[in-house]
């Protein structure tokens, strides 16, 4: 008699990821199982998360399944390579439901390798004007999946901090919080306010000029040097990565090397011709920034054509 | 590319999540209207004594938006589009069509905006999308606006140009953001539609409208759009019909009905796109879709390719028309910027 392996543990859940790997959706009650799952570790996470160096740091994917499936070639596979994806993964694209289910798969079975925050775009309100709902209802018929992901939406981390330096976020500062303390202290378990600190942190973005401004977004804020200085100073940080804006060489660096700015969805909306970047931490620390063009697609999706019902 | 604007922005109110349809219902018009050109009114704001005023925001709240959505002015605003609609059915955009002194000055205007863009180059600049340059263009234009308008009116009706000049400016994106989108195209119809208001475009100038006026117009949008890099306004990426403009898909498929041989799936013809799009304003959009997107229209765009699977362009037409209101004349986060004035006024309900 041979030795008898113990069985894996994570024999579905590697299914499922292999699924997805190639692009295929989950079936319906696959992915509320998944999200049941994924609630149950995201809800022992902080406002705040500690992450450990290396660890790559990525920015808005927008649904871009096929250039998510790049940067894994580009700056390794997870778990080989250790993760933080810092929001904005559903919307606009063709593939957010599988950009979604993907990166949930991965924090449910690798959840010390992958951290992934909440970016303004997981929301019901957005997503119901922006594209992920109206995909959830071509993909499987009903709003069913779209409700079990943005009811997990409202468990996501804001905010992550690699070794006590490097501050992650998916928008930006608030003049409501001083301190990395305040943001642990804050109630995330909700949908984005459509004001208030939570929600800046969610929408804000870095600007030229000083101080605080009205953001044109109609949410947030715009901040200035000085702000991203004195934020940086008090918390003995050195550095604030954020993403939530289209930049075309895929990260940009402003307010003096106070923050940087790391966009990864290339090509964006088909169009846009901007790099996509991620940006490398190593075991000391250093940060090296890798670019990517879009994926190479392989012909036509296979899709079926359905008529919409204004068109009924 | 899109900075997501909030759909709250303004609202000044928390928001519920929107409602939503069961899909698979066909959806009713929204706002029911006979075609018809608006007839001519005096506005209140030529009588002696009165100080133009620039038109104006008015809906701050969905309370606002649900009662304009039930005035007269939306009916006829949207009986404005349906008579345009009307006029070109089965024309293209090369055919023969009455002009007028108006419609004349107006596509004069639009050359004038297309001559400042070769005179206003983008600037060397590649780490955000919009171009600065832009801001420096639409000032041109802002400053001038009253100045154009008034190439337009008539001596008697040039006192009007104060209280249109908002529409002019804002018909060409917005310089804080630098983006566009159908709130700002649906703004240049709204001054078409207060010109109409004040007697100075007919029933005869209907055609003209479209196949001059606004072919002019879209094709000075395409250009201030590659040549600046504006952000699409509140794009909904691939889940759109484009990412900037909703006329040409209404008045471009009401040119195709009842067309011989080009049907809604034959935009997945490269022929006939070659062919035909300098023709059709339909075909026209697929085409700069297809130019302007790396990829599989499937993909980039399933919205046309699913339409292009409808029968016949008079259903396209019709779910145009539904979708337009539904997707544009009904949204807050659009419709908050309309713009209001003794022509097109809020309160007449």
């Amino acid at each position: 008699m041979g030795h008898v392996l113990p069985e894996n543990p994570y024999k579905d859940l590697d299914a499922q990821i292999e699924a997805l790997m190639k692009c295929q959706p989950l079936p319906e009650p696959e992915v509320k199982i998944l999200c049941d799952q994924a609630r149950e570790i995201l809800i022992e996470e902080s406002n705040v998360q500690p992450v450990k160096c290396p660890v790559t740091v990525c920015g808005d994917i927008h649904g871009q399944f096929q250039d998510l499936l790049e940067l894994f070639r580009i700056g390794g596979n997870c778990p080989d390579t250790n993760y933080l994806f810092m929001g904005d993964y559903v919307d606009r694209g063709y593939h957010s439901v599988e950009t979604v289910s993907l990166l949930v798969a991965l924090k449910v079975r690798y959840r010390d390798r992958i951290t992934i925050l909440r970016g303004n775009h997981e929301s019901r309100q957005i997503t119901q004007v922006y594209g992920f709902y109206d995909e959830c209802l071509r993909k499987y018929g009903n709003a069913n999946v779209w409700k079990f992901f943005t009811d997990l939406f409202d468990y996501l981390p804001l905010t992550a901090l690699v070794e006590n330096q490097i501050f992650c976020l998916h928008g930006g500062l608030s003049p409501a919080l001083d301190t990395l303390d305040h943001i642990r202290a804050l109630d995330r378990v909700q949908e984005v306010p459509h004001e208030g600190p939570m929600c800046d942190l969610l929408w804000s973005d870095p600007d030229d000029r000083c101080g605080w401004g009205i953001s044109p977004r109609g949410a947030g804020y715009t901040f200035g040097q000085d702000i991203s200085e004195q934020f940086n100073h008090t918390n003995g940080l050195n550095l604030v990565a954020r993403a939530h804006q289209l930049v075309m060489e895929g990260y940009n660096w402003c307010h003096d090397q106070n923050v940087v700015t790391i966009f990864s969805a290339p090509n964006y909306c088909y169009r846009c011709g901007n790099m996509a970047a991620i940006m490398e931490v190593n075991e000391t620390m250093r940060k090296n920034f890798l670019q990517f063009e879009p994926a190479p697609r392989r012909g036509e999706p296979e899709v079926t054509r359905r008529t919409p019902d204004y068109f009924l | 590319m899109a900075p997501t604007a909030a759909p709250w922005a303004q609202a000044g109110q928390a928001g519920a999540p929107l409602a939503r349809r069961p899909p698979g219902t066909p959806v009713e018009e929204i706002i029911h209207a006979e075609p018809h050109m608006p007839g001519a009114v005096p506005s209140p704001q030529l009588q002696p004594g009165v100080v133009p005023r620039p038109a104006q925001r008015r809906i701050h709240s969905q309370e606002d938006l649900a009662k304009f959505l039930k005035s007269q002015a939306i009916k006829d605003f949207v009986g404005f589009i349906l008579a345009l609609n009307d006029s070109v059915r089965g024309a293209k955009l090369s055919a023969d069509c009455p002009t007028s002194a108006a419609t004349t000055a107006l596509v004069d205007v639009l050359d004038t905006l297309w001559g400042w863009v070769d005179e206003v180059p983008p600037r060397q600049q590649s780490l955000r999308y919009g171009n600065p340059a832009y801001r420096d263009w639409f000032a041109r234009v802002a400053d001038h606006a009253v100045e154009l308008l008034q190439r337009v009116l008539p001596p008697d009706l040039a006192p009007m140009a104060a209280e249109l000049a908002p529409y002019l400016t804002d018909s060409f994106g917005n310089v804080t953001r630098i983006d566009y989108g159908t709130g700002h195209e649906t703004t240049f119809v709204a001054l078409l539609f207060c010109l109409a208001r004040l007697g100075l475009l007919t029933e005869r100038d209907r055609q003209a409208l479209v196949l001059r006026v606004y072919h002019r117009y879209l094709r000075l949008m395409r250009r201030v759009q590659t040549t600046y890099w504006l952000e699409p306004a509140g794009s909904h990426g691939v889940w759109g019909l484009d990412d900037y403009q909703f006329m040409p898909f209404i008045w471009g498929s009401a040119q195709l009905i009842d067309n011989p041989f080009i049907r809604p799936k034959s935009i997945h013809s490269h022929d006939v796109l070659e062919g035909y799009a300098s023709e059709y304003l339909y075909l026209g959009c697929v085409r700069f879709v297809k130019q302007v997107k790396k990829g599989p229209l499937a993909e980039t765009s399933p919205m046309l390719n699913d339409i292009s699977g409808i029968a016949t362009w008079s259903k396209v037409n019709s779910g145009m028309m539904k979708m337009y209101q539904a997707e544009v004349l009904a949204k807050f986060p659009i419709m908050q910027h309309f713009l209001f004035c003794s022509l097109l006024p809020f309160d007449d309900a």
